[in-house]
């Protein structure tokens, strides 16, 4: 049973893959949390004298790290905390529900933290927030209560007291 | 839904999208939407001027974009954009 759900979703990530309107296919079908009205808050100072906090939705953690849950096909509503100077070798990414076989090889494909540097080495950006936060995005059914009223409101809290000024996301 | 979250805290984000139709519905403040596969937001491993160029993009448009929900499209054709090394 678990090897056949196994086989069909590495057959699903590649068609997802290979087949890029299959993806939009899914997603006017699929039912999302609907957003109404948009947040809006401005940017207070120029980029420059920003500092950027940094979000992930692509499964990235440290290898230390607990992976997330890929046994419950709801998924994984928890988040892991990464060091926004963590080594590129401490990282690794559990996610099965895409084919990340280009940012095994290069994180940054996914979570662009040398680029990220590089700008605030350069100046663009006024610095980079001490840690960067990380979910799988696989998340459905119960779990995404969980996300909506706890753990994304959580971890905006944490992001103000870590200082960001600014949140850049990436998905999987 | 978690770009939301930390917007509503009052902190101002952009989100890199590669589903156009799922963030039409979630509705995030600022998103730059590339029709890359997934698991390339960023685009392709090591190459680092096409990397650079989309998180730039995204970045300005913190500065940029003054309507709420707006989705850029920089249009870069997935393995047929030839990226410079930019500003």
């Amino acid at each position: 049973m678990g090897s056949l759900s196994q086989l069909i979703n590495s057959v699903l990530v590649q068609l997802f893959k290979h087949v890029p309107w299959l993806a939009s296919c899914w997603a006017r079908r699929h039912r999302f949390v609907e957003g109404q009205e948009i947040p809006w808050a401005p940017l207070r100072k120029p980029l420059g004298e920003t500092r950027i906090g940094v979000v992930t939705t692509a499964g990235v953690h440290l290898k230390s790290q607990p992976p997330f849950n890929m046994d419950d096909p709801e998924g994984d509503p928890t988040f892991r905390v990464v060091p926004s100077d963590a080594e590129k070798a401490q990282l690794t990414i559990t996610h099965k529900y895409y084919d990340h076989s280009a940012a095994d090889q290069d994180v940054n494909v996914v979570l662009p933290l040398d680029r990220l540097w590089e700008l605030e080495a350069e100046g663009v950006i006024g610095g980079i927030a001490p840690l960067v936060y990380s979910f799988m995005g696989h998340i459905d059914g119960p779990h995404l209560r969980t996300l909506v009223e706890q753990t994304a409101p959580a971890v905006a809290r944490r992001l103000m007291r870590d200082g960001a000024q600014a949140v850049f996301l990436t998905p999987a | 839904m978690i770009q939301r979250a930390i917007e509503a805290e009052g902190i101002p984000t952009i989100g890199i999208t590669l589903l156009k139709e799922v963030t039409r519905k979630v509705k995030p403040s600022r998103a730059l939407y590339l029709r890359y596969p997934f698991g390339h937001p960023m685009g392709e491993a090591f190459q680092v001027h096409q990397q650079r160029t989309i998180l730039l993009d995204a970045l300005k448009a913190l500065e940029t974009v003054t309507e709420p929900g707006t989705i850029l499209e920089p249009g870069y054709r997935w393995r047929r954009h030839v990226f410079g090394p930019g500003p």
